[in-house]
Formats: C-alpha cells, sequence, structure tokens
C-alpha cells in the first residue's frame, strides 16, 4: 500500500481537526449554502484525512501512466502546451478562410471550425427552411466545392483542423468533403490530422427539433464516420463527444461526464459488434468538455474522467494500447456563462474558465470571445481571446509543473466525490438499456432540462450571483463594444450553388445518390460511398434527403 | 372555446439554429405562472408559426432567436399576421437581439425583446400586463 499517510499520523491530525472544529465559528460564515454547482458540499477545510484512503499509485498514478488522473502524457506541459484552437467560421467560406488564417498568423495553433445552422443540419443554403440562418453561427458548406475554398492555402498535413460536424447528419457529408479535398490535393488521408465533432447526441437530444434522424440512425453515422477513419485516417479523431454542448444545454458537470462516457460506451460496443479490434479505434475517440464557473470542480472534473475513462477501457474493453485508456479533451470556455450585460466582464470570466482548464490537463483549449452573448466574435473580440490563451500560456507560468493541483485535499476529495456522483449516473445509464436507448425514451431530455431550469431558478432567486446579471448591474446600460453583422451570405452560395449544379454531371450525381441509397439498404458504411459521391458535386442537402428516406425522421420528446 | 383567465402563449424556434436552452426555460416558467403554453420546438418556418397561432387561438406568441436572424424572420411573420387578418396577436421576442435593433422591431409591431440575462419573472410579469385578463 503506498497510502499518501500513516494511519497514526491520520489519527493525530484527526483528533486536532475534532478540535479545531469544535471552536471553529460556525455562526460567523456567510449566509449561504456551500456547494459546488452540481451541488457537492464543500467544507470549510480540507485536511489529510480527507485523502487517507488515497493509495497514490493506484488511484493517482504518474502522468503518462495509468489511471492517468495526473495527466496523459508524461511531461504534459512542459514537453508541448496545448493547442490553442479558437473557434471560428461565419458567413462565405471565402471570409472564414480569411479569419483562419488571420487567427494562425496571430498564433493559433490549430483550426476550429464551426458551420452555419443550415450546414449543421444537412441543408443547403436555399433550402427553405435555411435562408434566414446561411452564414449564421458559422460558414455555409453546400458542396466540395464550398470546402475548397474554405481550406484553400492552408496545409492539410500540417495544421489540425477541427471541424465541429456536431451532427453526425453534418459529418458525415461535410468531413467526407474534408477528405476529398484532401484526396484532390494530394494529400493522403493517413497524413490529415484533425477532429470531427460527430456525437449523435447532439442531433437527437441537445437541440431538440422536429423531423430529424432517428437516434439508432443518427448513432449509426457516428460509428460508420469511426469505422472509416480506423481504416483510412488513423491520425484523425473522428469523435469529440461533446460534452460541452450537454452542458451548455443544461447539464451539470457530473452530467455531463457521464453522458459523454455512457455514449463513448456505446460506441465501444458498437464498433466491437462490427468486428472492430478496440485497440484500432480507441486511441482515437476524443472528448470536448466545458469549464464553467466552479473552478475547483472543473478540475476535479477533468481529473476524475480520466481516472473513469482508464478504468472502463482497462477493465470493460481489456483495451490493450494505453492510448486507448487515455481520455484526451479539448476545452471551450462556457458560453452560457457569459452575460450580455457589460460582456467586457467576460474577458474575466473566461480567462478563469481556461485556468481551470489548463489546470485539469487540457489537451487544446478555446477562449470564448467577450461578445458571444450579443453576437459572433469580431475580429477585435477573437483576437482578444486569442492573446487571453496567449497569456495564460506563456506569462501565467503555469505550465511549468504538471498537474499542480494534485495531492491538494481538497482537490483529491473532489476529484473522488465526483467520480463516485460519474459512476453512479453512468450505472444507471447501463440500467436503463445504455445511451441509446435513454435518448429514444426521453429519460435523457427530461435530466437536462431539469437541471438547466434549476440554474435557472437558482440566478433568479439570487442563489448564484451573476455579476452584471443579478447583482451589480448598471441600468440603461450603453454597450461599450461593436457588434459583428454577418456578411451577406445567401446571395453567394446561391449563385454558387447554382453554377455548381450547372456544371456538374447529372448522371453522376444521380449515380451517386443511387450508391448512397443503396449503402443504406445494405446496411454498410456509408462513409466509404460518400467520400466518393460528393467529388461528383452532390450537395450536403441532397444527402440528407437520401438519409431521412431511408432511415426516416423522428420527433425528439419536447419538455 | 376560450379558457377563461387562462393566457394561451406559442413558444416557436424559428429557423435552423438550434439553441433552445432559453425557449424551453422560458416555456416551463410560464407554465408555471398558470399560463398555458404550446412549445413548438425548433425549425419551425414563420407560416407553420403563424398557422399554429392561429390554429391555437393564442394571445401571444414568443419567438427565441440566437442566430441573428431576428431582422428576417419578424417581419416575416408580421406580415403573415396581417394577411390572415390577425391584428391582436402580441408577437415578443427572446434571444441574442441587439438593442440597435429593437426600434425597428418595434416599428413593425413586435412587442418586448428579452436578451440574456433577463429574469423569466419579468416576462411573466410583461405577459400579464399586456395581455388582457
Amino acid at each position: 500500500m503506498s497510502v499518501l499517510f500513516n494511519q497514526d499520523a491520520i489519527d493525530e491530525i484527526e483528533k486536532n481537526k475534532d478540535e479545531w472544529n469544535r471552536t471553529y465559528p460556525h455562526e460567523k460564515e456567510r449566509d449561504t449554502v456551500f456547494e459546488t454547482l452540481s451541488g457537492i458540499p464543500v467544507e470549510p477545510l480540507y485536511t489529510p484525512e480527507h485523502t487517507a484512503d488515497l493509495d497514490y499509485l493506484h488511484d493517482l498514478g504518474f502522468p503518462g501512466k495509468p489511471p492517468y488522473v495526473r495527466g496523459v502524457h508524461p511531461t504534459m506541459y512542459r514537453g508541448r502546451t496545448w493547442t490553442m484552437r479558437q473557434l471560428a467560421g461565419f458567413g462565405p467560406a471565402e471570409e472564414t478562410n480569411r479569419r483562419y488564417k488571420l487567427l494562425l498568423k496571430e498564433g493559433a495553433t490549430g483550426i476550429n471550425g464551426i458551420f452555419d445552422y443550415p450546414t449543421l443540419r444537412g441543408y443547403d443554403s436555399t433550402d427553405p427552411l435555411a435562408y434566414a440562418d446561411c452564414g449564421r453561427g458559422g460558414v455555409a458548406i453546400d458542396t466540395l466545392e464550398d470546402m475548397r475554398i474554405l481550406f484553400d492555402g492552408i496545409a492539410l498535413d500540417k495544421v489540425s483542423s477541427s471541424l465541429v460536424t456536431c451532427q453526425p447528419v453534418c459529418n458525415i457529408t461535410v468531413q467526407s468533403m474534408y477528405f476529398a479535398n484532401a484526396k484532390n490535393r494530394g494529400v493522403p488521408l493517413n497524413k490529415l490530422i484533425g477532429t470531427s465533432q460527430n456525437d449523435f447526441l447532439m442531433e437527437t437530444c441537445m437541440a431538440t427539433a422536429p423531423g430529424v434522424l432517428p437516434p439508432e440512425a443518427s448513432f449509426k453515422l457516428s460509428c460508420d464516420a469511426i469505422e472509416y477513419c480506423a481504416r483510412y485516417a488513423q491520425r484523425w479523431n473522428p469523435i469529440s463527444f461533446a460534452g460541452y454542448n450537454y452542458r451548455e444545454t443544461g447539464c451539470t458537470a457530473d452530467q455531463e461526464i457521464a453522458f459523454v462516457m455512457a455514449n463513448a460506451i456505446a460506441c465501444c460496443e458498437e464498433l466491437i459488434g462490427r468486428g472492430l479490434d478496440v485497440d484500432s479505434f480507441a486511441p482515437r475517440l476524443s472528448f470536448f468538455l466545458n469549464c464553467h464557473n466552479d473552478f475547483f470542480e472543473e478540475i476535479a472534473k477533468c481529473r476524475a474522467a480520466r481516472r473513469i475513462w482508464y478504468k472502463i477501457m482497462d477493465e470493460r474493453f481489456r483495451a490493450k494500447n494505453p492510448r486507448s485508456k487515455t481520455f484526451r479533451f479539448h476545452v471551450q470556455t462556457a458560453g452560457v456563462a457569459l452575460t450580455a450585460q457589460q460582456p467586457l466582464n467576460n474577458i474575466a470570466r473566461s480567462a478563469y474558465h481556461a485556468l481551470a482548464a489548463v489546470m485539469g490537463g487540457a489537451q487544446s483549449v478555446h477562449i470564448d470571445a467577450y461578445d458571444e452573448a450579443l453576437c459572433i466574435p469580431t475580429e477585435l473580440s477573437a483576437l482578444t481571446a486569442l492573446r487571453s490563451n496567449q497569456i495564460l500560456q506563456l506569462e501565467t507560468r503555469v505550465t511549468q509543473t504538471i498537474d499542480p493541483l494534485g495531492g491538494s485535499y481538497f482537490v483529491e476529495s473532489l476529484t473522488n466525490e465526483l467520480e463516485k456522483k460519474i459512476v453512479t449516473l453512468l450505472d444507471e445509464v447501463d440500467q436503463l438499456g445504455g445511451i441509446v436507448k435513454v435518448t429514444e425514451t426521453g429519460w435523457i431530455h427530461k435530466k437536462i432540462a431539469d437541471s438547466s431550469y434549476e440554474y435557472q431558478q437558482a440566478i433568479e432567486t439570487g442563489k448564484m450571483p451573476i455579476v452584471g446579471v443579478n447583482c451589480y448591474r448598471i441600468e440603461d446600460e450603453v454597450l461599450p463594444i461593436e457588434l459583428f453583422e454577418v456578411p451577406e451570405t445567401l446571395q453567394i452560395q446561391e449563385e454558387r450553388l447554382n453554377r455548381v449544379k450547372k456544371e456538374r454531371n447529372y448522371l453522376e450525381v444521380q449515380r451517386a445518390l443511387d450508391a448512397i441509397s443503396r449503402c443504406c439498404d445494405e446496411d454498410k458504411n456509408l462513409m466509404e460511398v460518400i467520400v466518393e459521391s460528393v467529388q461528383a458535386f452532390v450537395t450536403e442537402g441532397e444527402i440528407t434527403s437520401v438519409l431521412k428516406s431511408n432511415y426516416g425522421t423522428w420527433n425528439p420528446p419536447l419538455f | 372555446m376560450r379558457r377563461k383567465g387562462k393566457k394561451r402563449i406559442l413558444i416557436a424556434k424559428p429557423g435552423l439554429d438550434g439553441h433552445d436552452r432559453g425557449a424551453k426555460v422560458v416555456a416551463r416558467a410560464l407554465r408555471n405562472a398558470g399560463m398555458e403554453v404550446i412549445y413548438m420546438g425548433l425549425h419551425q418556418t414563420p407560416l407553420q408559426i403563424v398557422n399554429t397561432a392561429i390554429d391555437e387561438d393564442v394571445d401571444a406568441v414568443g419567438l427565441s432567436i440566437l442566430s441573428g436572424a431576428h431582422k428576417t424572420i419578424f417581419p416575416k411573420i408580421m406580415v403573415l399576421l396581417k394577411e390572415k387578418g390577425v391584428s391582436d396577436m402580441l408577437v415578443f421576442g427572446g434571444g441574442t437581439i441587439p438593442k440597435k435593433d429593437w426600434e425597428g422591431l418595434k416599428k413593425i409591431g413586435v412587442g418586448k425583446i428579452f436578451t440574456p440575462g433577463s429574469d423569466t419573472q419579468e416576462i411573466v410579469d410583461y405577459l400579464n400586463e399586456v395581455i388582457e385578463g
């Protein structure tokens, strides 16, 4: 046993603690409930007995060694600092291409590309449902031609690109376009570095819209992309379980982790069921987390997640490759914690969130821009967010030692508490039949809606102070910043789409769409076919129509 | 048949934007305040919204927009309502709708806009005040 303290020392400390507790003036405490954002009680003081049961080698280990609580790499930030991956995307492809290049020139170390609402939902820009949202919230992609323009002049084998193709219905086409574009540029697929989001809960649970693909179909598309990459693009992370968005939708910290784990477990089971060896795809499963207001809880959450993932992969799936057992994650600072009021305050907020991410051992970090509760980032706000990231990395010296809060009585205790809470919830999902099942039944929708309502109540009752919102408000505030206006996009997309449609070979298009339809019938891997299909300039909307006519549509439960 | 005293509110999210946390929270808060809420969810076209509003005979329509498409959506809804001869239905909004656009929306007959950080009680109070019981 390599426990942190010997029993005699613990007993002695406990005795003294009791004494201290007796004299602690509880009545002088502020009138508030001391607990984490997810509701774990927080004590006035943490001492060695809180961590007395920790077995150092078994429960914490060394960086790069099981159970990876202290970090997934041996050197962590002493070797390589986190990737600064600032989210960007708006308007037509040429505008976003310029923004990518600006961020890279100013020191961003990876691309993080978001797509507009129609693209995320699988519609063409010209669809009657889409016209008002074209170019909004991200860049518009309809065909391979847009993808060519989007990455023009960016080295696909050198710059890692994260494609925020949240929903599998979007990912299966847009990732295929990225891959097809690489092929056209002569870059082999196994040289591509990047990530696609590709999370079926994004389609079926986080943004509940009628007429989406049913959970099972969406989940299948997600697994198709993972399987495809395991075969052809081994450096690509084909899924990034989007705990970030679960949190933005309303989840608490423990729900965020439990649901990403449940999703990842389902993917492992499905792919093993397809005959794949767990170590052929698991090293490339990646995660996307939120860092929110509760500083220590967020740090503990990241540390607990590493331990839980290690145990799942080691015990449940018997993975052999150490990389299959390491929980690697990107963090975005909490958008939902930003305020529209006094927006410059968000610079401070997001910096704390990012500090938590780094204390939690994140592999890459996006810091939100201060205007994100109001509009998509301007050049100035995007650059300021990147600078916050650089200041954290270069000036604060937090990168000098690995897992600096490891061994903190409080942080270790909170890590344990969160682990317990997450595992309990994960067991519940298991007992209910797994993540696809609890999505179909609406169990998960209800859980999340309840949490988000409680959160709102906590703000409105003043239980949770938010500066500028329920305290320290400025009445009749004049907005101190310029807001971003999305450039006219629909016309550009319409013209381009019409031109592409005129120039493409319609017979080829028809053949490609037939092939996709046949592939659905035969229940084969769709990505195999779609990477080829998009070369014929089939549009995203056309592919979605084929998928929906084959798999039907689904209306998620509303709560 | 009109239910006496109980306000009937339609909450919808036009367009393809997926940020529905706010709309759902507002729907629940209005329900808890004793109103009847019809929550349409996402992906609604202006025509679908207007038709449902008329079919359900609601007192007010609340539109949640976080995509920046408010300058396209609101005018469309107002025109459709007028075309269908509806003049007494309150249309109000929520989401990331900058203050500088409020005046333009007001001119075409849109009611109050609630931005992120608004208290749900404010919305309840507003509806109670504007809609006759």
